[in-house]
């Protein structure tokens, strides 16, 4: 029993849990061997290009930083950092720190009916679209979409693919064939009945050209989808791809086939439906409670397949200062933060009335070289700069310590190929040795111009000074983001600290990165052997050779200094003590089971 | 007079339209696109060039600045191009906004300033005035961020006298709770004008309590209070107005540091957040009303004049 329990905790994300009772176990290990999935958050399909540390509205920021508060009480907020030997293990997700134990979860109290609960929603300074297939604001999708619209499946705790609208469903063997049975009795916000045909529509609308929809990719492998008959969706893909469930499917990240009501779109336009959606999840948008940089509400809806939510409304109410996010939670006016800006985590935490709740990060961050420019084409050069950089410092002076330090860009919640310590990692801290590199390939008296987004510098401040150290004189040049994401694209900088944020899998933030010809390689990083790696991920239906070949990736990506990879953010969030019922899902706000205890 | 502020209205209509162009032609100097900035870095080059024909973006720019000019002249300010809602809906939901905090700012300010400057006039150079003086210095000083700031500690947090955060309308809430929510952000953005205020005040006071006139009112043996009031705090008050004016309008612009540590989304958040994600026709929108409210702002002020002080008068 005991083992059992440990066991669980310890492999939090692994395929045993993913094939949990939810769902028959027969069908989550087909599942499971054909995807790979291990979803997690995903979206952001636009999140590559900023930095780890930005608030900027139109990436997400909500993953600013990683890791672990001190911790506050329960010997599992370690975690996180923590090695546990290199079992697919790892970072359980839900580490409850500060006050706490009490007010988690799973609480003795039945639950109430009813009351308003406040969200104060940071990190975007306004809600650019409320429509799933336009979503770039990764945060939005993943902690307010989510509560209007259901998908195919959702997540649970454990970040397993479970049921959603579809009450169970099929992959093939080859991992080309999906079936999906959807439930009985399914309907839109606006009272009509939803069918398999929705989910055609939906695919047709975010995969027409003129349309636009920044996720139309993650439907680049779908040949055939057909609506079999009400309740049986069949979609053909042309070559298996693993975390398909994931980023196209997903309650939240899967943007792409999130349901749209036909008839919503033809009575309303895109741009109001952008506005104000007629989604088919469990609250609805109160009609003209929306107003794009205040917030809106929602409230319950009646006929949702999983039954009414306990809420009576939920108001989000947008805060962009972090400072004033944890004022306006302290003082009442809001009963609850989406995120907690690593700012206000030690104020959170040292206030009895409040609960801080953590769970692994599902991003990465790293120092981008241009390899295009001399001497940053030189392995030696790079794996100088690198090496003179100490991650625990980095992580200390950047994100106040509240972040993992990073060797890879594999993000700590992916337990099952996540290894906290990695003694080989041949970027590792060595100043001796980056000077030692540094003077082979002659880099003292180079300049570097280190692009950043002007809001927020910590981290740019950081590298500069240890470049020092090796003789690379760093002037950072900050940039707002459309000048940014503009230079990004044409490949004009020397240095760039970004990353993945918010992945569903691990392939979301290392193909667009990594591939020679991904959309994120701007920086020039070509290996055929990296390429085959990935490709080796993407197919293959042996979960062991699966994990060895992201170990091998990493291997190759750390010693050609793909990136100089430096950490992973930690997912926040906090609310007062009357708040039950919350499921700590990484990057994700599922709010139907939020009860107030008043 | 009439003419006056006719010849005075058709001059602004050109300040106006100046300022428009300039920020038309300006916005699209700054480096950044605001397609790219809409899709995210991550965009296709086929979405983009879409974008671009759907926004009328891929036209030259000349032929741009005409259609907008007419359709402003029409009263159609266009849509965001980053959320969608029309540039009327920004302004008439941030407006209201950004309007209440000023008015409240600048009402606090009034209340705050004119006794107290009445006062370290009248005890000039006793210890009241030297306090008096002295916090002043630190309103004008004290960044508007950082009072904010301190205000939701101590009255939201520590004592839970006020709302932290967030803005109240009067037609869904009431009176009470608009202002309740007002408070806090008014003190935080008036404080630095309340100071200034106060300190004209003073000096107006004191220049022309030493004048003939005063002396002859005394002289008629009017009361103090009659004299203060009446007599010399009117006249003081023509620098106080024209300082009001300008700080009016600077007010108005003000509120946009106040209005992001507050969460209230005025104008001044919308037009930073749109400068920020290049959409386009939300700045020029929201610039124009700003321009139209100077212009305005100036115009009342001169009018204004002319009631305090009969001897000015425009021809």
């Amino acid at each position: 029993m005991e083992e059992e329990r440990t066991t669980k905790r310890l492999a939090d994300i692994d395929w045993s849990v993913l094939s949990g009772p939810r769902v028959s176990r027969r069908t989550m290990m087909r599942l499971a061997a054909a995807t790979g999935a291990i979803p997690l958050a995903s979206w952001l399909a636009a999140c590559g290009g900023d930095d780890d540390d930005d608030d900027d509205d139109d990436d997400d920021g909500g993953t600013t930083d990683p890791t672990e508060a001190d911790s506050g009480g329960s010997d599992d907020a370690t975690a996180i950092d923590e090695p546990e030997d290199d079992e697919p293990t790892a970072t359980s997700g839900q580490e409850i720190s500060g006050t706490a134990a009490e007010a988690t979860p799973t609480s003795d109290t039945e639950a109430n009916q009813g009351g308003t609960l406040t969200m104060g929603f940071g990190t975007v300074t306004q809600i650019l679209t409320l429509d799933p297939a336009q979503v770039t604001q990764g945060i939005v999708a993943g902690e307010l979409i989510a509560n209007i619209f259901s998908s195919l499946v959702q997540f649970d705790e454990n970040l397993g693919v479970v049921s959603d609208l579809a009450e169970d469903w099929t992959v093939s063997e080859d991992g080309l064939e999906y079936t999906f049975n959807l439930r009985d009795g399914l309907t839109h916000h606006n009272g009509d009945t939803l069918t398999a045909e929705d989910f055609v529509y939906t695919y047709e609308r975010t995969t027409n050209e003129e349309f636009a929809s920044p996720h139309a990719n993650k439907l680049n492998l779908v040949t055939d989808i057909t609506a079999v008959d009400d309740l049986t969706l069949s979609l053909t893909l042309s070559a298996p791809f693993a975390p398909f469930l994931a980023v196209a499917c997903s309650r939240g990240p899967g943007r792409a086939l999130t349901p749209i009501s036909r008839r919503a779109i033809e009575e309303m336009g895109d741009e109001d439906f952008g506005l104000s959606p007629v989604g088919c999840g469990p609250f609805k948008v109160v009609e003209g409670s929306r107003e794009v940089g205040q917030g809106l509400e929602l409230e319950p809806f009646e006929e949702w397949y999983g039954g009414r939510p306990l809420l009576d409304r939920i108001v989000i109410q947008i805060i962009p200062e972090p400072s004033s996010q944890t004022s306006a939670l302290e003082a009442g006016d809001v009963d609850m933060l989406n995120i907690v800006d690593e700012t206000g985590v030690e104020l959170i935490q040292s206030n009895g009335d409040l609960v801080l709740v953590q769970a692994p990060g599902t991003s990465w961050s790293g120092l981008t070289m241009n390899f295009t420019r001399p001497p940053w084409d030189d392995v030696r050069a790079r794996m100088a700069v690198s090496k003179a950089i100490d991650r625990e410092d980095y992580v200390e002076r950047t994100f106040f310590g509240l972040a993992t330090p990073g060797h890879s860009a594999i993000a700590p919640a992916f337990g099952w190929v996540y290894h906290a310590d990695d003694p080989e990692n041949p970027q590792a801290y060595d100043l001796d040795e980056a000077k030692r590199l540094a003077e082979e390939v002659g880099l003292d008296g180079t300049t570097a111009v280190l692009m950043a987004l002007s809001d927020n510098s910590r981290a740019q401040e950081v590298i500069r000074n240890a470049m020092t150290e090796i003789g690379v004189e760093v002037e950072i040049q900050p940039l707002q983001s459309a000048a940014l994401n503009e230079r990004w694209q044409a490949g004009d900088f020397d240095f760039h600290i970004n990353g993945s944020v918010v992945d569903a899998d691990p392939d979301d933030g290392h193909a667009n990165f990594f591939y020679s010809d991904g959309p994120w390689n701007v920086y020039g990083y070509n290996n055929p052997e990296a390429d085959e790696l990935m490709n080796k991920t993407r197919e293959t239906n042996d979960l062991d050779e699966r994990r060895q070949a992201w170990l091998d990736l990493e291997k190759v990506l750390q010693t050609d200094v793909a990136y100089a990879f430096l950490s992973h953010s930690i997912d926040f969030t906090a609310f007062h003590q009357d708040v039950k019922g919350y499921r700590n899902i990484p990057e994700m706000r599922y709010m139907e089971t939020v009860w107030l205890d008043r | 007079m009439t003419r006056y502020i006719i010849r005075r209205l058709i001059h602004s209509i050109f300040i106006i339209w100046g300022v428009a162009t300039l920020v038309f032609f300006g916005l699209r100097a700054i480096p950044g696109d605001p397609v790219v900035q809409f899709l995210g870095a991550e965009y296709s080059p086929e979405a983009a060039e879409a974008l671009n024909k759907k926004l009328g973006l891929d036209e030259p720019v000349y032929v741009q600045y005409f259609k907008w000019l007419s359709n402003t002249i029409q009263g159609d300010l266009g849509d965001s191009i980053a959320t969608g809602e029309t540039v009327d809906e920004a302004i008439r939901t941030g407006f209201p906004k950004t309007i209440s905090i000023a008015f409240v700012a600048f009402v606090l300010a009034l209340v705050i300033a004119i006794p107290t400057g009445v006062i370290a006039a009248l005890k000039r150079n006793s210890w009241i005035d030297y306090v008096v003086s002295v916090i002043a210095f630190i309103g004008v000083s004290m960044p508007s961020f950082w009072f904010g700031i301190i205000l939701i500690i101590l009255f939201a947090v520590r004592l839970n006298w006020l709302p932290a955060v967030g803005y109240s309308s009067i037609e869904d809430d009431g009176l009470w709770e608009w202002f309740k929510h007002l408070v806090l952000p008014a003190l935080a953005v008036g404080a630095g004008f309340s100071a200034i205020l106060m300190r004209f005040v003073r000096a107006g006071l004191l220049e022309v309590l030493g004048s003939d006139f005063i002396r002859t009112a005394r002289a008629k043996g009017l009361s103090e209070r009659s004299v203060i009031i009446r007599h010399a705090l009117r006249n003081a008050l023509i620098p106080v107005v024209t300082i009001a004016g300008i700080q009016l309008a600077l007010l108005l612009s003000g509120t946009v540091i106040i209005e992001i540590v507050f969460s209230i989304r005025g104008l001044g958040r919308i037009l930073v957040g749109a400068i920020l994600d290049k959409d386009y026709p939300i700045v020029q929108g929201v610039i124009l009303l700003v321009s139209v409210i100077f212009v305005l702002a100036n115009l009342v002020v001169d009018i204004i004049y002319t009631f305090l002080d009969p001897r000015i008068r425009y021809e």
